[in-house]
């Protein structure tokens, strides 16, 4: 049967509920574990994958990667859930269903809550909050690097690695001090845990808006130079080369890169064997910051100046493109793509970061940084595979296997490909269809997106998390 | 605009009569006497027109001219309300507007913001909203973020007249600034035969100052260009942050030159405009010293002497004498600093009638 | 010209002769009287009439120009601000007997307008009007002391004076409105 027939089925099914039967046939389907994309079918019954049928020839027939595609569940390293503290902007139970909406199955919530997750009891009110939902995404969550994630004093990360965090960082702060950053990375390798850095040093960006580059100056916005990501990122990679001398088991994790500069570190530093791994968003990859001038090309397909390209089509200035790092000339954009394309980059993290109008409706420079990218990060990456700037399969591996890796077996998830006999952890999308980012579509809170209005590729017609039914198109 | 359009030579001095009738500048408008101006908000000056830039120049001749008599005042925006909504301290330039809307007859409304809700922390947003429901047509605003007009624009119905938005634009400023420039460097002839050249062309025009912080240089760097000058930026290289950038990509593909070297940007200039140097540039670690700014990019009448003997000296106000600017050279004879007042009030005039044109 | 020719050049040059006699035999003179042209036609046939009075008179009467876009009654109502084209009135109005010159009357709104201007200057003594085609319709009431011809119109009808120093040629014709004219425009404010 096809997709679109067996997902009929299950039109009255409710979030949460454990899926009895779900048949998809002749779907093209990518895992990216073995490698294997083609078409095939999957056949889920009471919440286990029962079987994945790859066809040949004749009965492959009619079936390509442009139709309805079958990938696991797509793992996010780095979302801002808000939860507890910030409960205006998002809720645990809404950050979930966005997710759900995006394709993630698993979602890692990032520390900087109020109060931060410095120790296992804000731990525990995350999981409460996130059982209470109903919600099937598995939630994990990073521990803060420092106490309240004030850059001065470790926080309690033994207690934290066993509460089941997977991994420490202070996002969306820098670890300023290096002394910290040495001694969280040795102590949390020997814990078996990365330490997870937003690279920026404060220094450089204090007061800054956008890029410090040719849109900044023309718009008169404070400019963040690139070496504020740069330097950040040699000197994490420095204070690293250090510590596993000592603590082989030291592990280095860079989110958000955003800069060719950085992202040319990190190729080196992997070549030289240094246990680093980074990520980065599909804002940075998609959109330049020609966008602040009205341009809304996307990166691939920028041109020289937004104000004679004619790519000016929107209003300049539009607070919802705020974001740290901020968005980047085409070509730091392409080099984030070129990232994913050869490995350097081994995740796409959504940087999720959603905000209530009150921090968003304001003039640029007050705007409070961030994107609600969950559910827009699929449509971004599938247009650059549309326009030929990226294999499909590196976009499923990006979203799956690599930050799964990552995770190093913190997730109940034991593999990120299909499986026979495990969990049904997979989202199934519509290449073929498209969708309009409104705030009535996006099931965020917080759902500011500068992608409002814009139409994306590909439509999420079902994500499955732990076998049971996450979000169904409707 | 991609291309500098000629200029109408429109140079009218004082003494003639403003308009002679059948002059081609003068009746190039359509039968039907329909403006080419459509824009209903003024926020940027980087997309008008060579054509609406002239359009301005004339409208602000007429305005001189209403200035210029016994009653300096018209009904064209009779029972029109503008509000008048300052986030930054400045008197010259709020007065300016409030002197410019009741000389057309309309309704001002004028408020510091540091007198009103705003400090407890009204959002901008609820405060256009508040200025909407009590009846304003237009709003002139300033502000100290940069691109908050834009956002004021998205939700007002009226007309929005950017007068100032953090570093980046001053509209009414940069068009006073040419207007008064346009008085008295006259254009360069045109062969015969030959349509008339741009308004500045051969005419070099220099910047000198604190570029990075200044809204009056990013919107003179479009109408300077536009009108085909040979426009150098010129101060210490911590001030010219990014504007290489800028220059050698062009505004709107039309190139400028910027240097560090002040001898080499003043030498033959037909037109130099000192920019404000603030304190707190000091603080923030860009500049050693204000005695040192003096000293290396003061414009004083020795520094002056490399450019040619009648060039004109501007400034934005207000003045830091004997900082960026010497006294006597802000008082000599090459000084039109006092003209640009009196033109601010009629180019505000005819900004203010031209936008008021297009209320649907 | 594309539509109906109503005066000739020649025509044209009579009525203007003529007005000008009439000017200076109202005032039993040319003491006292000033011209003020209407922009944009009103200019170039005021300075005709000047010039013509000086041939007959040997007086040279001062001639001003004069915008009255800014006084419109009508600026709210239409789509797009008319261009500016500028006032020079080189003299003192006060006590003096203002002619206003323009080149069609039609609702009388343009000299309501331009009487509302010119006493922004000062007080003249007197002011008439002196026009070269009447086409009737009067709005307000409002009349001409001395007219070139009268022309019965609708009001589905437009007419165009052509004058060699605004036009090339000189000459009035009448035409049907295009279709869709509906925007008062200065020649139908009249």
């Amino acid at each position: 049967m096809t997709a679109g027939a067996a997902l009929d089925r299950l039109a009255a099914g409710e979030v949460g509920a454990v899926i009895a039967e779900l048949d998809i046939g002749r779907a093209w389907l990518v895992d990216p574990v073995s490698g294997r994309e083609g078409a095939g079918e999957l056949v889920v019954r009471d919440g286990m994958i029962e079987a994945i049928t790859w066809l040949e020839g004749d009965e492959a027939a009619g079936v390509d990667p442009g139709g309805i595609v079958v990938a696991p569940g797509f793992v996010d390293l780095h979302a801002h859930l808000r939860e507890p503290g910030d409960e205006d902007a998002e809720t645990i139970a809404t950050g979930l269903a966005a997710a759900a909406h995006g394709g993630f199955t698993t979602v890692c919530a990032m520390p900087d809550t109020t109060p931060a997750l410095d120790e296992p009891g804000v731990l525990a009110r995350v999981r409460a909050a996130a059982l209470a939902s109903g919600s099937p995404i598995e939630l994990l969550a990073h521990g803060a690097v420092t106490v309240g994630r004030a850059g001065e004093q470790l926080a309690a990360l033994g207690e934290l690695a066993d509460a089941g965090v997977v991994g420490f960082t202070d996002d969306d702060a820098p670890i300023a001090m290096a002394a910290i950053l040495r001694n969280a990375l040795a102590y949390a390798g020997a814990l078996g845990l990365p330490i997870v850095d937003h690279a920026e040093d404060r220094a450089l960006t204090a007061g800054a808006e956008a890029h410090d580059g040719y849109v900044a100056t023309v718009l008169g916005l404070r400019g963040w130079p690139a070496a504020a990501e740069e330097s950040a990122v040699a000197r994490d990679l420095a204070v690293l080369a250090d510590v596993v001398r000592d603590v082989p088991g030291a592990r280095l994790h860079l989110t958000h890169l955003s800069t060719a500069g950085a992202l040319e570190l990190v190729r080196r530093a992997k070549a030289a064997g240094l246990p680093v791994t980074c990520d980065v968003t599909p804002h940075h990859v998609a959109l330049t910051d020609a966008w602040l001038a009205g341009s809304r090309s996307w990166a691939w397909d920028a041109g020289a100046d937004p104000w004679t390209d004619g790519s000016a089509v929107a209003a300049p200035y539009d607070p919802g493109l705020r974001v740290n790092p901020p968005l980047r000339p085409a070509a730091d954009a392409a080099a984030c793509l070129a990232a994913l394309v050869d490995g350097t980059a081994d995740a796409v993290a959504t940087d999720h970061a959603p905000h209530t109008s009150v921090d968003t409706d304001v003039e640029f420079g007050a705007a409070a940084p961030g994107i609600s990218g969950l559910e827009t990060a699929l449509g971004l990456l599938l247009a650059a595979v549309d326009a030929g700037r990226l294999p499909l399969a590196r976009v499923v591996a990006a979203l799956t296997a690599g930050p799964g890796a990552i995770l190093g077996g913190r997730s109940r998830r034991r593999s990120f490909g299909f499986v026979e006999g495990a969990p049904a952890d997979l989202v199934v999308f519509d290449r073929s269809d498209r969708w309009t980012v409104t705030p009535e579509a996006l099931a965020s809170k917080g759902a500011r997106s500068p992608l409002i209005g814009r139409e994306l590729p590909g439509r999420v017609l079902l994500t499955v998390a732990d076998g049971r039914l996450a979000f169904e198109d409707a | 605009m991609s291309v500098a359009e000629p200029m109408a030579a429109a140079g009218a001095s004082a003494s003639e009569p403003i308009v002679a009738p059948g002059t081609p500048e003068v009746d190039a408008a359509p039968e039907t006497q329909s403006v080419p101006w459509s824009h209903r908000h003024l926020l940027d000056v980087d997309r008008l027109t060579a054509d609406e830039i002239d359009l301005v120049m004339r409208t602000t001749d007429a305005m001189r001219e209403v200035l210029a008599r016994p009653i300096a005042k018209v009904p064209a925006l009779r029972g029109r309300n503008v509000t008048i909504l300052f986030y930054e301290a400045s008197t010259r330039t709020r007065v300016s507007f409030e002197v410019a809307a009741k000389n057309l007859s309309a309704d001002v409304v004028n408020i510091a913001a540091a007198t009103s809700s705003v400090t407890k922390g009204e959002s901008l947003v609820d405060t256009v909203r508040t200025i909407e429901a009590l009846g304003a047509d237009m709003l002139v605003m300033r502000h100290p973020a940069s691109g908050a007009p834009y956002l004021a624009a998205e939700i007002f119905g009226g007309s929005v007249l950017n007068g100032g938005d953090g570093w980046h634009a001053h509209p009414t400023q940069a068009l006073l600034d040419l207007y008064t420039i346009r008085e008295h460097l006259p254009p360069v002839p045109a062969a015969p035969g030959e349509p008339s050249p741009a308004l500045l062309a051969g005419r070099k025009v220099v910047i000198l100052g604190d570029l990075l912080h200044s809204r009056v240089a990013r919107s003179n760097i479009w109408t300077l260009t536009a009108a085909g000058a040979d426009l150098w930026l010129c101060g210490p290289s911590t001030l010219l942050r990014g504007f290489e950038a800028w220059a050698s990509r062009g505004a709107a593909g039309r190139r400028f030159t910027v240097t560090s070297d002040i001898d080499a940007a003043l030498r033959d200039a037909d037109v130099v405009m000192a920019l404000r140097i603030q304190r707190e540039r000091m603080a923030s670690g860009l500049l050693p010293s204000l005695r040192e700014y003096a000293a290396r990019y003061g414009l004083t009448r020795t520094r002056l002497a490399a450019a040619r003997p009648d060039v004109v000296v501007m400034h934005p106000g207000p003045m830091n004498e004997g900082v960026e600017i010497a006294p006597d050279v802000a008082a000599g004879p090459n000084s039109v600093i006092s003209g640009q007042v009196t033109n601010g009030v009629a180019v505000r005039m005819a900004l203010l009638y031209l936008l008021a044109g297009t209320r649907t | 010209m594309s539509g109906r020719e109503i005066m000739t050049a020649d025509e044209i040059r009579r009525a203007t002769v003529r007005i000008s006699h009439e000017i200076v035999e109202k005032q039993a003179g040319t003491a006292g009287l000033a011209l003020v042209g209407i922009q944009r036609r009103g200019v170039p046939l005021a300075q005709r009439i000047a010039e013509s009075i000086d041939e007959h008179e040997g007086v040279r009467l001062p001639v001003g120009a004069l915008d009255i876009t800014f006084y419109r009654d009508d600026l709210s109502m239409i789509a797009q601000q008319p261009v500016v084209k500028g006032t020079d009135l080189p003299f003192d109005l006060n006590g003096l007997t203002i002619v206003l010159v323009d080149d069609v009357l039609y609702t009388g709104r343009t000299i309501r307008a331009a009487m509302d201007a010119l006493v922004d200057f000062g007080r003249p003594q007197a002011i008439r009007l002196a026009v070269l085609v009447d086409r009737g319709h009067r709005e307000l009431p409002i009349r001409a002391d001395h007219v070139g011809k009268n022309v019965p119109t609708s009001r589905e009808e437009v007419v165009r004076v052509h004058l060699a120093e605004t036009d090339g040629t000189d000459g009035v014709e009448i035409e049907r409105a295009p279709a869709g004219y509906g925007a008062p425009t200065v020649e139908a404010v009249g």
